[in-house]
């Protein structure tokens, strides 16, 4: 095919969404309290991997964060143990806001190249009209 | 005279310019992945040789970019790649604007005939 352009940056347009939705699943949840004897909240992060030659990229997995969490002093949390703990998810609002700009310029560059892909297309039907 | 050197040049032009702008989208794709090599399309040096020979047929040739890595193990440079991409789109528009020279020519032949 002479124009992949706008099917490959559509797969990344793709990956750059999923992964804007995992961050802010991640950060939505930043402060999901669970009981002490209970799994935290697991931060969730895509594994992605560049397809065969020019056909974009996939997300392959899913990997998710520490499920211990850390431990925090909340008594009056209706969640709390006996000695007033509540499991908190080990996720760093820094880290995701970092990751959420990452994948907002990703995805800006990825509609860019669709754009421009389009003014090929436009010229290459223009051969032959005049 | 729809296999003269200017037909089969400009042919090769746009092939190769199609495959660099697959290239392009493809590493802007990759930007944000760990452990991708940017790709680099060549086919100007083997396409003026061509020409050169009054054949003006070329293969296009894709490599991966040696250039450094980030700390991720990739090598997309987003500015570079962005650049790449307008100058192909514009060499892409200058080709087939040739190629629709070549045709109009032969139009206006056949409408004087």
């Amino acid at each position: 095919m002479t124009f992949d352009a706008i099917g490959i940056a559509g797969s990344s347009l793709a990956v750059h969404r999923k992964w804007l939705d995992a961050i802010s699943d991640n950060i939505a949840n930043i402060n999901t309290a669970r009981r002490t004897d209970e799994a935290a909240f697991q931060a969730r992060y895509l594994v992605v991997q560049a397809g065969e030659g020019t056909s974009g990229v996939y997300v392959e997995s899913d990997a998710y964060g520490s499920a211990e969490g850390r431990l925090a002093y909340d008594p009056t949390n209706p969640l709390a143990d006996a000695d007033g703990m509540v499991r908190m998810p080990d996720i760093d609002l820094a880290t995701q806001m970092s990751a959420l700009i990452m994948a907002q310029r990703g995805y800006q560059a990825n509609a860019a190249v669709v754009d421009r892909a389009r003014e090929s297309y436009l010229a290459a039907l223009q051969i032959g009209r005049s | 005279m729809f296999d003269s050197v200017t037909f089969r040049a400009l042919d090769s032009a746009l092939d190769g310019l199609a495959a660099r702008q697959r290239a392009v989208a493809n590493n802007i794709a990759n930007v944000n992945t760990p452990g991708y090599q940017a790709q680099r399309v060549s086919f100007e040096d083997a396409l003026a040789a061509s020409v050169a020979r009054g054949d003006g047929r070329a293969d296009v040739s894709t490599a991966r970019s040696l250039e450094p890595t980030r700390e991720d193990g990739s090598n997309v440079n987003l500015d570079t790649e962005t650049l790449s991409n307008i100058d192909t789109v514009l060499r892409y528009q200058f080709a087939s604007n040739a190629m629709d020279g070549q045709f109009s020519s032969i139009r206006t032949a056949l409408r004087t005939a």
